[in-house]
């Protein structure tokens, strides 16, 4: 009997079917935001976020977080600490699983490798093991040197942005996977990937090379889905609107929450799907982001 | 000679000129002093210098100007870009980052060179102040041949006697012996640069000390 192979195509809606409120789920770099916006909208709660960057700030602000897995959260554009982050961090709303780029990806490689950690040397003789008690300072049997044991950080969901993909599940990034895509992708165990654009098989074969992560969970369409963020190959990162959320979030950390809330209902909760979200930016502005060809935005 | 400059242009020189060709110089996010001074030296005398920008490595010795890139992971980097060190893999090579000279900032710094990007407050699920967090600060300044330590104010509130948390371990308790003490490879804290001056380690003690004020001062 024959059957046909099984793809992994699936839209949005069904894509958030699997994250649920209590899971742990990691972000990649640019952040999925299209994804990240149906976790706002659907309300889930109780999150552990892996993540760097503003994509945290706004799960944070829209009462998503529980726990931050978190390397840095730097705000950009005038606050030197991602405001909502910072305020829900300081009146402890939230738990902040303090680490660095080395500990996070030894942990992240730790699960991937089947193990229970992987010792890792820099953040010894810093304070993160004694803020993180799950960071383990040990003598190495091998060497007798001091090292951190980093224990297997296990996301149940990775969701990551990149270029292309075929139906299949075999996603190209644009010239490469970036800096931590992979590490959350091998650590998780089930990879939600949105990309730019859905190519044939034929166009995966013919330049296999370029896979950078074989076998995602679950694909979906989702062009513009970084949005306000780039995305390699397509566009640069909105300043302004991203600007405006800096904005309104540090007036939020500030005690005045109105604009923060009118800025997730207009773009988060209210938008059903994420054409209704492209509607609400326009074409205008999305044409205007590209990488090259619009001189006042060029590094020429 | 009577040069007019700007405060952070002579920070940014002062480094240029203890930078040497050859050497591999990393630059994170929202470093603009220390991204002007590899930019200078690699310009004035070092064609074998290799810049590091997060994870986009370069030479662009043969340009006479570069833009600068308007936010962290401005992908159009790429068109300068010889490789990327972030390919998944971005720690794979610490045993060969001797001659990598690296740059971090501070919430707080101790005479001893040790620095806090984690946050301020004795209870530290309540932080009084919450900082952005480590990014790969300690990896970096556990394995680079050296640093600098380049600050933004120069105030009692950044420069404590002990941070309250230590996010990158620069000489520790104090010593020579210090790093070695606790196995860090790296070199360590060479200079802490502030707007007002530029302070050195003992050799001995390795303690902060003034080595120059800034011109105007």
């Amino acid at each position: 009997m024959n059957k046909d192979r099984d793809q992994v195509l699936v839209d949005e809606a069904e894509a958030l079917g699997w994250i649920e409120s209590g899971m742990t789920i990691a972000l990649g770099e640019p952040a999925p935001m299209a994804m990240v916006r149906q976790i706002v909208r659907a309300g889930l709660t109780d999150l552990t976020v892996i993540a760097g960057g503003l994509s945290i700030d706004l799960l944070i602000a829209a009462g998503c977080v529980s726990k931050t897995i978190s390397y840095y959260a730097g705000g950009g554009f005038g606050v030197p600490v991602a405001p909502s982050f910072r305020r829900a961090a300081e009146a402890g709303e939230i738990e902040v699983w303090e680490c660095e780029e080395g500990i996070l990806t030894s942990g992240l490689e730790a699960a991937g490798k089947g193990l229970p950690y992987l010792p890792w040397r820099g953040g010894v003789g810093t304070s993160l093991p004694e803020i993180n008690p799950d960071l383990k300072l040990i003598k190495d049997p091998v060497s007798g040197q001091q090292l951190i044991a980093v224990p297997a950080i296990k996301p149940d969901i990775a969701i990551v942005h990149a270029a292309q993909s075929d139906v299949y599940g075999n996603v190209q990034h644009h010239g490469g996977p970036g800096w931590i895509d992979l590490f959350l992708c091998r650590a998780a165990e089930r990879t939600i990937v949105q990309v730019e654009k859905i190519v044939s098989n034929e166009a995966v074969r013919a330049d296999p090379w370029a896979t950078t992560l074989p076998g995602a969970d679950a694909v979906v369409r989702l062009p513009w889905g970084a949005h306000p963020f780039y995305s390699r190959g397509y566009y640069v990162q909105d300043i302004e609107f991203v600007e405006n959320y800096v904005t309104t979030a540090d007036a939020a950390a500030r005690g005045n929450r109105a604009s923060l809330d009118a800025f997730i209902k207009q773009y988060c909760r209210e938008p059903e799907t994420h054409v209704d979200y492209l509607e609400r930016i326009g074409i205008r502005r999305l044409l205007a982001l590209p990488e090259y060809g619009s001189n006042e935005r060029d590094l020429a | 000679m009577n040069v007019e400059c700007s405060t952070r242009e002579l920070m940014a020189a002062f480094i240029a000129r203890d930078l040497n060709d050859g050497e591999h110089l990393q630059v994170g996010v929202a470093l603009p002093v220390p991204e002007a001074a590899v930019r200078l030296a690699h310009i004035m005398h070092g064609p074998n210098m290799e810049l590091v920008f997060l994870g986009a490595r370069m030479n662009v010795h043969h340009l006479d100007h570069m833009p600068l890139p308007q936010y962290g992971w401005d992908c159009r980097v790429v068109r300068w870009t010889e490789s990327f060190s972030d390919r998944g893999h971005r720690f794979d090579r610490v045993k060969d980052w001797g001659r990598r000279v690296f740059f971090i900032g501070g919430i707080q710094v101790d005479p001893f060179g040790n620095t806090n990007l984690i946050g301020i407050g004795e209870d530290f699920s309540k932080l009084r102040f919450r900082g952005p967090g480590s990014v790969g600060t300690p990896t970096l300044t556990t394995h680079v041949g050296r640093y600098y330590i380049v600050l933004n104010s120069h105030t009692a509130r950044t420069f404590v006697n002990q941070c309250d948390y230590v996010s990158t371990v620069g000489w520790d308790k104090g010593g020579v012996d210090a790093r070695k003490k606790l196995g860090l490879p790296g070199g360590g804290p060479k200079y802490c640069i502030t707007p007002l001056a530029v302070m050195d380690f003992t050799e001995d003690e390795k303690r902060m000390r003034l080595k120059s004020v800034h011109p105007g001062v």
